[in-house]
């Protein structure tokens, strides 16, 4: 060292400028983010097990988010055809039917209605297999006029209720058929299933946290003398706190990847089986994936949570040595 | 200037390490604080570097009261003295390089101006063919020295050394109080703890004697045979 006194000098604070004290932080910070993806890299089968806990743990309720998605698009092709079915008294005549018809359409919750006439029905029958040779036994047409409403698509479920209702107790009318009833349940259904993914989500992400937390807690604990010696030389709780930090950020980060691979894998899993089910309904139904966003927002909210639970396990850590 | 007054430490459980201890010790001046095994001196170093607080009494540095310092101005207040102990404590997974850096790299300072200060102090200390080498290669004494550079290179006004020569051989053991004699002689004030009672004598500086935490000799340096 060159013969400087140390009173020849003014304080740490006044000697650097702002900005090259800026440029030190920001090196401490790369340094940081290195040395603590090294350590991971020095203890792979560790660091590999945690990253696959973090990583299960957040793609299970992406698996459900998935299968979720997919069952509101079946419903979604199934239930098209969100058709109120009005079955007339045998005895109602074509004039009948048209009046009717003409009354239903007036309704406000009703977007259209059709007639459709006891031939029409025959032949719609008659199409079908294995009813061909049944119909061709008949003698007289048995089928009444049938008016199929169309509900506005805005129209309430109460409104919806109430038009059966009402339907119900016309004079001429026999039977009323509400497709649209399956759909509100398998709603309803869908409503608890998305709550379920989110109670789930939000445990396996405390979960994870943990995880991250008592990863760094043990690597604390391993480096309580390197601690205590940075202590001792000045350092401050949040240098000494980074490198524990940016660990459970490549903790949170290297999982939120593989919960994307694993969800994507499992879209791909599930492509070939739902392809068949939608052949089966004509192709009506659409394979539906994880949106990307979501796909690149789940590692970014791995890495918070990563990042959370190393500066919650830390700061208490770190209390207890200073 | 360092300025004890009325000290006293108790510890958890009533040990008391200080009791009612006043002394000062001018800027720039070197003292040994010596005594038997117990007899207070890791406690004193401690007061002054903020590990520990007095239960009682003053202490304070060119005026400014320690106790005023609150727990969040502690690694400041460190920053500003240096610390050398009996175990070195390096970071053995480090370079030589790395552990002298450690304090100007917290101190925020410039990447070039660290390499020029931590070769200068590894220059001082003779070690600057080892930089690049980690401490388990060296010698105790060369450890030990490493532990000096990382000390001094923030330049700090205040050293303090906990039985800095405890592990040494004689000879080695003079060197490296001949090095703390040389950074008092740049203006540095420097404490150092001892028990080695044949060394404080040969380094001829002024020696604080306590005994059961009271202070029972506080000789000048001419004063020491």
């Amino acid at each position: 060292m060159s013969p400087e006194t140390p009173h020849a000098e003014t304080p740490a604070r006044n000697e650097h400028s702002r900005g090259r004290r800026l440029a030190s932080w920001q090196e401490h910070h790369r340094w940081s983010a290195a040395a603590s993806l090294r350590r991971l890299a020095a203890r792979p089968l560790g660091s590999l097990l945690t990253i696959a806990v973090m990583g299960l743990a957040l793609a299970l309720p992406l698996a459900f988010y998935l299968l979720l998605g997919n069952v509101q698009r079946l419903g979604d092709a199934l239930g098209q055809n969100q058709a109120i079915s009005v079955f007339l008294k045998p005895d109602q005549a074509a004039q009948q039917a048209q009046l009717l018809a003409k009354e239903l359409g007036a309704r406000p919750e009703v977007a259209a209605v059709s007639v459709k006439t006891p031939q029409q029905g025959m032949d719609e029958l008659a199409k079908m297999q294995g009813f061909s040779g049944a119909v061709q036994t008949l003698g007289d047409n048995p089928l009444p006029y049938v008016l199929q409403l169309q509900p506005r698509s805005d129209a309430s479920a109460g409104a919806l209720a109430q038009l059966v209702t009402d339907v119900r107790t016309m004079r001429s009318v026999d039977l009323v058929q509400d497709s649209g009833q399956w759909r509100q349940r398998l709603e309803a259904l869908l409503g608890v299933g998305n709550r379920i993914v989110l109670i789930l989500a939000s445990l396996l992400a405390l979960a994870a946290l943990l995880v991250v937390g008592n990863t760094v807690r043990v690597d604390i604990a391993s480096r309580s003398e390197e601690i205590g010696v940075l202590l001792l030389v000045g350092a401050g709780k949040a240098f000494v706190r980074r490198p524990y930090l940016y660990a459970g950020i490549w903790y949170g980060l290297f999982s939120g990847f593989l919960a994307a691979l694993l969800a994507v894998s499992i879209e791909f899993a599930l492509a070939q089986p739902v392809a068949r089910l939608s052949r089966a309904y004509d192709g009506q139904l659409h394979v539906g994936g994880l949106p990307p966003w979501l796909l690149l927002a789940v590692p970014l909210v791995a890495a918070l949570l990563g990042w959370l639970g190393a500066r919650l396990v830390s700061a208490w850590q770190l209390r207890k040595a200073a | 200037m360092i300025q004890f007054d009325q000290v006293s430490k108790r510890y958890e459980g009533g040990h008391e390490a200080l009791s009612q201890l006043s002394f000062e010790v001018p800027t720039g001046e070197m003292a040994f604080v010596t005594g038997h095994s117990g007899a207070g001196k890791s406690t004193l170093l401690k007061l002054l570097g903020l590990i520990e607080r007095p239960s009682h009494g003053v202490i304070s540095m060119d005026g400014r009261k320690l106790s005023k310092i609150r727990h969040s101005g502690v690694p400041k207040w460190r920053r500003q003295i240096g610390m050398v102990f009996q175990d070195h404590r390096l970071l053995m997974d480090r370079t030589v390089f790395a552990n002298v850096e450690l304090p100007l790299v917290i101190g925020s300072i410039a990447r070039v101006e660290r390499g020029r200060r931590v070769r200068a102090a590894l220059e001082k200390v003779g070690l600057l063919a080892y930089e690049r080498q980690l401490p388990a290669t060296l010698s105790a004494g060369e450890q030990q020295r490493v532990g000096i550079a990382r000390a001094i290179v923030a330049r700090p006004a205040l050293l303090i050394a906990d039985e800095p020569t405890g592990n040494l051989d004689p000879q080695l053991a003079l060197e490296i109080m001949g090095l703390f004699g040389e950074f008092q002689q740049i203006g540095t004030t420097v404490l150092v703890a001892s028990h080695d009672l044949p060394l404080i004598k040969r380094m001829k500086k002024r020696v604080i004697v306590l005994d059961h935490g009271r202070l029972v000799a506080d000789l000048a340096a001419q004063e020491v045979l």
